[in-house]
């Protein structure tokens, strides 16, 4: 019979597992574990599917499942350090995501990461290859200098809607239309996280932030950027899509958007840039499966998902 | 052996060249030379022009503001340069294009009309390597022969051209001569 | 290898492919276009790697992520680029990479002009991005010099891993002179780099990062820095000219302004005025004791820069009040002749 199998201190009990469980296997615990959440525990074992909806969901790779004998383990594509995000925090689930590409194609001992500023800062202490930390916004220049002086590594950099698509917007241009044979991973969560919730170039119209407290206005501000549409104005041929995190079904879809971009440069094809959706639970103010939910109503909307662009395409 | 040329013309009639091709040769006839393109307020005032410093030790300043020789090949740049040259230095004037001698008495002047000689021996367009040729002709400071081989060189992958401007530099060379034993005697 | 007759730009370039370096990210800028347009024609001819950024802010960034996997790599540009590479220079710094860059000094500030300058002499040697850190600068005043401190600059770069500044002005980026390339090593020749990014298939992952959120960790980094900022005493360069004697005035001055004032030493030495010349090559770190000792046998010191004095704080400092210390500049793109430098020592010997 399958069964989740908790970690409990590596939970920070954002509660996601338990919501996304289809069939009410987990409940939260009475108890604190050693970080000083509650965390959740198997209460109703017998209902469980195998579904694995809960590891899926779980951002800090707490839970795990056992299913015909095998458990799943956390990914040889990252390291055994726990990560710092706050409760919830999506960031998580896309290390993984990306851990897992990297280990499923065999690429993690030519692989070199490229870490931004912003709240993903520290991904270098995460991602369990070479790693490169960057200044802000310059994370493809970076990735540029790896990959152009070593074509035979796999580069990729992993950054935030501030990094990638304010300050570091030209780069970003630049990269994208010299067609850098380089993945990037673009964590949109529509706000400042690190700096503590200010206005970001993909704030939401209306969306409140402490930079713009009666929410953004887009006279004033602009409208939020669609980075993925932006960039598929270039002739340039380039995998571009955009994913979304906040449920299980749209997290398998995520991964496969990774792997094809992965795949993409290790074919020596194209640039790649996966824009991933996803959610700030500290920054936005709300509970992390609330947050979901404000994700599939409001910036799914105006993000609309799917590949956007796919380098076949290209004139 | 110490001297310190500069050579200014209009952009086009080729004066950068002219000035390399002396570097090139001091070089090969185991000089020190330093050969710097006009840069600074020079650059201004419709002349363009290089100086070209030779010595047998190491050239200290790359620049002058005396110059022991001058080429000029228009007008702007004889207004410009004549003052700066020492007494008992020498001014190749292109009389072609520029319609009055230097008003110096203590150097030496060779008057060249630059582009009818060049244009006789087939193109204007190698006016400067008659200057050149009477600037080499008056003072000696590199051989004639080695000059042509470096405007073989030059020339490598416009064969054509080559004999034309041997030619050019030829008939400079000698008007040159003559006008510097003239000045002499 | 025969000499031959080159810009210093092109000289500079060439000098690179003769380090084995054969990756050049750079971004136009006047007055040292010569440099990235003579890499774009001449690395593919080597199997290298031309890339013209978008900004210098991209193009520095390029460099720390080459540098950080390993390969020798380098960059030129003018002033005004180089503030705008400030910022990667310091994290380059502080993540300990070798690094080549080039400065073709122009006028400033802002976008002053495209002439000749020495006006980027504290940018260059008291740091120019934040942080407490420093970059190896030196000064050629030759060609010939210029193509000699490009190569040592990748030996440097690799052995500090830390940045190396090659500082020169427009006049000897423009400048043409015979210059020969007495060595050449190929990439393949050159010593591994076993903490660069190259991936991780026989060892643990390598990371490249400058920062340090723990404060003691960081204070030993800083620390450690500035002890191999310390040990770079060793690689001290400077050029004491006609310094034989004793002499009544000793001129300080680098890179092409050097030369200028051996012509006009030459001709005052012709007087009989006691004259000599004390140049820096290295600027960062600068030959203090060597000056200081050149200044006990001086009676006066002229301090002379393209620049409204910015060396001359340095001299003042090592002088300590000893002698009088006086200064020439030029600026905006002014060059001073032998001419003047030779009334400025006339004028301190005859006062």
């Amino acid at each position: 019979m399958p069964t989740p199998i908790i970690t409990k201190d590596l939970c920070k009990g954002c509660e996601l597992c338990v919501h996304a469980c289809p069939e009410g296997v987990l409940e939260m615990s009475k108890e604190i574990n050693a970080k000083g959440y509650f965390f959740p525990v198997v209460a109703h074992p017998e209902k469980c599917t195998g579904c694995r909806f809960c590891l899926l969901v779980c951002p800090d790779t707490a839970v795990q499942v056992e299913a015909k004998g095998k458990t799943t383990v956390r990914t040889e594509g990252l390291t055994p350090k726990p990560f710092h995000y706050c409760p919830g925090c999506t960031h998580g689930v896309i290390h993984r995501l990306v851990g897992e590409c990297i280990e499923e194609l065999g690429i993690r001992e030519r692989t070199v990461g490229v870490a931004p500023v912003g709240c993903s800062v520290l991904a270098y202490d995460y991602f369990n290859c070479d790693m490169s930390q960057a200044s802000h916004g310059r994370a493809m220049a970076v990735a540029t200098g790896i990959k152009r002086g070593r074509p035979n590594l796999v580069v990729f950099s992993y950054q935030g809607d501030g990094d990638l698509a304010s300050i570091g917007m030209a780069e970003t241009v630049h990269a994208a239309n010299r067609g850098e044979k380089i993945t990037v991973i673009f964590v949109n969560n529509a706000i400042y996280g690190m700096t503590g919730g200010q206005m970001a170039p993909t704030t939401l119209p209306g969306q409140v932030a402490s930079t713009c407290p009666l929410g953004r206005d887009v006279n004033h501000a602009g409208w939020p950027i669609r980075v993925v549409e932006l960039l598929q104005s270039l002739r340039t041929p380039a995998y571009l899509s955009r994913v979304a995190v906040h449920d299980p079904k749209n997290i398998l879809a995520a991964k496969r958007a990774i792997r094809k971009a992965f795949k993409y440069q290790i074919d020596g094809v194209c640039f790649s840039l996966i824009e991933v959706v996803s959610t700030c639970p500290t920054g936005w103010g709300q509970q992390p499966h609330e947050a979901c939910e404000w994700l599939e109503q409001n910036m799914i909307p105006y993000y609309p998902l799917g590949d956007v662009k796919l380098p076949e395409a290209a004139a | 052996m110490y001297s310190e040329i500069i050579m200014a013309g209009f952009g086009g009639q080729g004066v950068l060249l002219i000035g390399k091709m002396l570097a090139y040769a001091g070089m090969k006839a185991g000089n020190e030379v330093t050969w710097m393109p006009a840069y600074g307020p020079e650059m201004r005032g419709g002349t363009c022009n290089c100086t070209i410093v030779m010595s047998d030790k190491p050239v200290g300043s790359p620049i002058t503001r005396s110059p022991h020789a001058l080429i000029v090949l228009n007008l702007p740049s004889l207004d410009k340069f004549e003052a700066s040259v020492r007494p008992g230095g020498v001014i190749v004037v292109n009389t072609s294009l520029i319609n009055r001698l230097p008003r110096r008495t203590d150097v030496t002047v060779i008057p060249v009309a630059a582009n009818e000689i060049a244009q006789e021996a087939g193109t204007p367009k190698a006016a400067n390597m008659v200057a050149f040729g009477a600037y080499l002709g008056a003072t000696g400071i590199a051989d004639l022969a080695v000059v042509k081989d470096v405007l073989a060189d030059t020339f490598a992958s416009r064969p054509k051209l080559i004999g034309l401007n041997q030619t050019c530099l030829d008939r400079g060379y000698e008007i040159g001569k003559a006008c510097a034993a003239q000045a002499r005697s | 290898m025969a000499k031959k007759l080159m810009k210093g730009c092109e000289a500079i370039g060439e000098a690179a492919i003769h380090a084995g370096c054969r990756l050049f990210f750079g971004y136009p800028i006047t007055p040292q276009n010569e440099i990235p347009e003579y890499m774009s024609a001449r690395l593919p001819q080597v199997g290298g790697v031309f890339l013209q950024a978008e900004s210098e802010v991209a193009a520095s960034n390029m460099l720390y992520g080459a540098a950080g996997a390993g390969c020798r790599v380098f960059t030129s540009s003018s002033s005004p680029g180089i503030s705008l590479m400030a910022e990667a220079i310091s994290y380059i710094a502080g993540a300990e990479l070798p690094v080549v860059i080039v400065n073709i000094m122009r006028g400033g500030p802002g976008l002053g002009g495209i002439l000749p300058s020495q006006s980027d002499y504290f940018q260059a040697t008291k740091g120019g991005g934040h942080g407490d850190y420093r970059v190896l600068v030196l000064a050629p005043s030759t060609v010939q010099e210029a193509a000699d401190l490009t190569q040592d600059a990748f030996d440097l770069a690799d052995h500090y891993r830390n940045p190396v500044m090659v500082v020169g002005d427009g006049l000897i980026g423009q400048m043409m002179e015979p210059v020969e390339f007495k060595r050449s090593i190929s990439p393949e020749e050159l010593p591994a780099k076993p903490w660069a990014t190259t991936g991780c298939s026989d060892r643990k992952p390598n990371i490249i990062n400058s920062l340090f959120l723990n404060p003691e960790e960081l204070e030993a980094h800083n620390w450690h820095l500035h002890r191999k900022y310390q040990d770079m005493a060793r690689e001290i360069r400077w050029e004491s000219w006609k310094l034989e004697e004793p002499v009544d005035v000793l001129i300080v001055a680098y890179g092409t302004v050097a030369r200028i004032c051996k012509t006009a030493i030459d001709t005052l030495r012709a007087r009989g005025v006691k004259v000599g010349l004390f140049r820096p090559i290295s600027l960062f770190p600068y030959p203090s004791e060597q000056l200081s000792q050149a200044v006990e046998k001086a009676g006066k010191v002229l301090v002379t820069e393209l620049s409204t004095g910015q060396m001359l704080e340095d001299v003042q400092a090592i002088v300590a009040g000893r002698k009088p210390v006086s200064f020439y500049g030029r600026v905006g793109g002014m060059v001073m002749s032998p001419e003047e430098i030779e009334r400025e020592v006339d004028k301190l010997v005859a006062s």
